[in-house]
This record gives C-alpha cells, structure tokens and sequence, in this order.
C-alpha cells in the first residue's frame, strides 16, 4: 500500500530542480504518478476486487445457506416420502390380509357348500347356473361333466337336463319361490325341494334351489303307517267279537238281563264304540297315506247326502237342546266317492254337536258356488282361538279349548275331512272366532265341466 | 226252514252268530275253513252262504270262485263278513258276485238277520 502523503512530498521536490534535471524530474515525476495513478486504480480496483469478493462470498453464503435450505427441505420430502412408503406398504399388507382372509372365507364358504348334506344350486341374479355342489350331482345321477357344463346357463335350459325331469315337474319353467315341496324319485328315493331368492344389500343376489333327502324320512313314516295298518287290522277282529257279544246279551238272545247288568253292558257297548271309531280313523289316516283311499267313484247329489245323514243326528241335537236347520238350494251333481264324502259331512256335523254348548244352533246349508256344489256348517259353538287357527287340519291335532270342552276326541277328523275333499279335487275351508262359533265349508266340483 | 251255511274260522263269531241265527229261525250248518264249507255245500245246498274271506287252508274268495263253477252252487246267495272292510277286497267281492258284504265292526248280528232275510227272507 502507498502511503497518501508521499505524493505532496514528490510535487515540493520537482519544482525545485533544474530543467535537464527536470526533465528527468519530470520523467520521474510522470513515472511517480503513473506509478500512483497505477497504485490508486490497483488501490480502486482492489477495492472493486474487494467488494465483488464480498459480493461473492455474500453470494456464496447464500447459495451455502440456500443449498442448506433445500438440503433440509429434500431431506424432509425424503422424510415424508419415506413415511408414505411405509404407509403405503402397511396398506399393502392390511390389503393383502383382507384378501387372503377373503380368499379363506370363499373357501370355507365353499367348503361347506361341497360337503353339505343337501344338493345345491345357486342361480345368479340373471336365472344362470353359477354353482352346483357335488350333492346335487350324485342326487339326480348328473355326471360331473354334465354339470360343469351347465354353469353359465339360463335355468329355462337347465331344468331341460334329462336327469333333473323330477325337479321340472315342481319348479316349472320358470324360477319362483317354493317351500319344501315333496317329489318321490322311486320306491326308496325322496327328497324335499325348495327355493329362495336371495336379496343382499343392493337387490337380488340370486336364487338359491335345495334339495333335501328325505328318503329316510319316507321310510319311517311308511313303516309307521304299516305298523299302525297292521295294529288296526288286528284290533279289529276283538273287537267286533266284543261288540257282537255285547249286543246279544243286550238283546236277551243269551238270556235274561237285569236293569243293572243293561246299564252296564249298554254303558261298555258304547265305550267299545269308541275303540271302534278310533280304530276306523286310524286306518284311514293309514290309507290316505299310503295313497290308496278313492274308491268307487259315482255321481251324486250332496243335498239328498246331507239330508240323509241330518236325519241320523237330530236325536242327539234335540238331546242336548241344540236348534239345527238344514238351508238347501239347488247345486250341481258331483262324482264322488260316495262312502268318503259321508264320513266328511258326519265328521263335520258330529264337530257342531260336539263343540256346540247347550241351546246353541247349527246351521246346515247347500248350494252352488263357483259351478260347484258347496257344503257348509255353521255353529253357536265355542270356536278356535285364532292362533290354533293354521293347525286344524294337522293330524292329531286338538285346539285346547276343544280338549276342555269335551275329552273324547282323536284329533283325526279334519285331517281325514281334509284329504278326502282335496281328494276330490276340492277345497275345504273355515272362519272361526273364539268363543263366537265356527263355520266349515267344502266346495266339490260339479261331476262334468259346465258347457 | 231256510237253510244257512257259516264259513268262518273266528270261534267267537261261529258262536255268536250261530245262536242268534237259530233264534232268528233258521237252520244253521258250520264250516272253519273254505275247503269244509265247500264240501258241506255240495252235499247239502244252503239257501245262503255267510262267508269270511281271511281262513285257513282255502279263504272265502276261493270258494266263490268255486261255487260260481258249480251248476248248483253259482244261485246260492253269498253274503260276506269280513274283518277289514277294505275297499279293494270289497271290489274283489263285487267281482265274484257276492249278494251283499258287512263288515264286523260296522254291523252286528242283529243287522246280519236283517240283511240275511232281504235276502231270502224268512
């Protein structure tokens, strides 16, 4: 660095040389102040240098700083990226988790499905074959092959499979709603179809069919049947020995009887009676069942029926102070089985006098409904309450209050009324309130299609 | 006197039915089985049969068939008493020709003398 005050000291020193020696003063004097001139610029661009240095230290510092900031900033992104992979991969597995439990579900699912004890097939919502479970296959003898062929059809060309001819007589052509209808495939084969659709949150999943063996089942109730046929059989033969002998005594062929003696035979007469109708609605449950019950089939007018049997009852209504009319207007004749049908009116007319307390009234009507002829009991009696309603006609069944009423009873008459008229391609029927009365009625159709 | 054969093997019924038949008046001859009742009636020919179906050795449906191919026999009225009153054995009785059917439990032996003298009377 030049000291500032040299250059006065050189301008004193000049002025006072001579000219030769000036002019080398002078040249010194030019060089000396080049020389500062120099000195000043370097000084001016050390400067300069000094601040552009500044300047770019500064500049570095802030590019250093930015560098710094960034740095931190990606090292945080690198942070943030890092715990979004980790969350990604925990969602990954959370998914993986519920998919393999999913898939573990479907195979239990179908595990079960497999191995159930009863045929299935499910129906997409479209009617098309989406699953059948080998039970299905074996029930109706449908090969694998077949069946695997199926999945992926319409049910209308389903049910076409020869093998399942059995199960288009039930379901028909098209896919509805069935509970538990019966088909028999042989003498050893029966099984038990039913059919549901499935709704599932957003609507109707599919339609799900089942078939449930219930050969066993028929087996049973088949060898129940013969037993109690057998059983009833064989009573039979005692019994009528009891009845007969009974009668003769009473009768005084075997001799005289005292008052005593009448009272008691006339007292067990009339209990064998019972053993007898109980024995006679056994066996015709046992008939109905084993399918062989009509008979002798012929046309008849039900009004003539109906009077006829009121005739036999009037005693015991007068007996009991119960009012009973018979209300007749023309109905068509019926083809019936002529036996069945009176033991169906009997059976109706004898549950009014039974249920029917003391100055009550029975009403007793025939007339045409619907082309054909209708029957109908009405009675003052003490009804069925309405939830013993839907069992009526269920064999051995006994609405308790009827059991009150009067203990004598098998439980067996409706049933049998039942499957007669049913057997006649009619209908059977009532309205009942407790306490109120009841009405029966039964509808037969007329013996030839009105023209 | 008109003359009844009872086929029947129940000894109960024979018992029964023979009193109350030979009190209604008429002359009873017994069999216990078909083959019995089929060759007592050849040797003397009722004018009526009681017959069970159910018996020994040959039952009542046989003897039917029987009679109907003897000359003297296929006119005799046959009634039938039967145990069961099935409605397949009551065809089968229709079949063969038989006059009338009662079933035990449903009749007693007072019926039996009421159906047996429309028959023949007395």
């Amino acid at each position: 660095m030049v000291d500032p005050s040299g250059g006065k000291l050189s301008d004193l020193l000049l002025s006072d040389v001579p000219p030769v020696l000036r002019s080398r003063d002078q040249e010194f004097h030019e060089i000396q102040e080049a020389k500062e001139r120099l000195e000043e610029e370097k000084n001016i661009l050390q400067i300069k240098f000094n601040a552009k240095t500044k300047a770019l230290q500064d500049l570095e510092q802030s590019m250093e700083q930015e560098i710094q900031n960034r740095t931190r900033e990606l090292k945080e992104k690198v942070k943030d990226s890092e715990n979004s992979r980790v969350a990604l991969m925990n969602m990954l597995e959370d998914i993986e988790e519920l998919r393999q439990r999913e898939e573990n579900e479907k195979e239990k699912t179908l595990a079960i499905i497999t191995h159930l004890v009863d045929g299935l097939v499910f129906f997409d919502a479209l009617d098309r074959v989406s699953l059948i479970n080998p039970r299905m296959e074996s029930f109706f003898n449908l090969g694998r092959e077949d069946a695997q062929k199926s999945i992926g059809k319409k049910f209308s060309d389903f049910i076409k499979i020869p093998a399942l001819s059995p199960l288009a007589d039930v379901l028909g052509a098209a896919l509805k709603d069935i509970s538990r209808e019966e088909i028999i495939i042989d003498k050893n084969k029966a099984f038990e179809v039913s059919v549901s659709a499935v709704s599932g949150q957003r609507g109707k999943i599919g339609t799900i069919l089942i078939i449930h063996d219930i050969s066993r089942e028929k087996m049973v109730e088949k060898m129940k049947t013969e037993f109690v046929s057998i059983a009833a059989h064989q009573l039979r033969t005692p019994i009528s020995a009891i009845k007969w002998t009974i009668r003769m005594l009473l009768d005084g062929d075997l001799g005289a009887i005292n008052e005593e003696q009448r009272e008691f035979l006339d007292k067990t007469y009339k209990s064998n009676e019972r053993m007898i109708n109980l024995i006679n609605d056994l066996l015709n449950v046992t008939r109905i069942e084993e399918g062989r019950y009509l008979y002798n089939m012929e046309i008849a007018d039900v009004e003539n029926v109906v009077a006829g049997l009121i005739s036999g009852y009037e005693d015991i209504a007068r007996r009991k102070n119960l009012k009973m009319i018979f209300e007749k207007s023309p109905a068509p004749p019926v083809k019936v089985d002529l036996e069945k049908i009176k033991l169906v009116i009997s059976n109706l007319i004898e549950n009014a006098l039974k249920y029917t307390p003391a100055s009550g009234k029975i009403s007793i009507s025939v007339n045409e409904d619907n082309g054909g002829a209708a029957v109908r009991v009405r009675d003052t009696g003490i009804g069925i309450p309405s939830d013993q309603q839907d069992r009526i006609f269920t064999k051995y069944f006994r609405s308790p209050n009827a059991v009150k009423a009067e203990t004598e009873g098998t439980g067996l008459g409706l049933f049998i009324a039942k499957n007669i008229v049913e057997g006649h391609g009619g209908q059977i029927g009532f309205s009942s309130e407790d306490g109120k009365g009841s009405s029966f009625y039964f509808i037969l159709p007329p013996a030839s299609p009105k023209e | 006197m008109k003359k009844i054969l009872l086929i029947e093997d129940e000894e109960l019924i024979i018992k029964l039915l023979n009193k109350k038949l030979t009190i209604a008046g008429y002359e009873v001859s017994l069999a216990m089985d078909g083959e019995q009742g089929l060759a007592k009636m050849k040797q003397n020919v009722p004018d009526l049969v009681l017959l069970d179906i159910v018996m020994p050795r040959m039952g009542g449906f046989e003897v039917m068939a029987q009679m109907r191919k003897d000359e003297k026999l296929a006119k005799v009225p046959v009634i039938i008493i039967s145990n069961s009153g099935q409605p397949l054995e009551l065809e089968k009785a229709k079949e063969l020709g038989a006059a009338d059917w009662l079933f035990k439990t449903e009749f007693d032996p007072r019926e039996v003398v009421t159906k047996i003298e429309k028959h023949i009377g007395h």
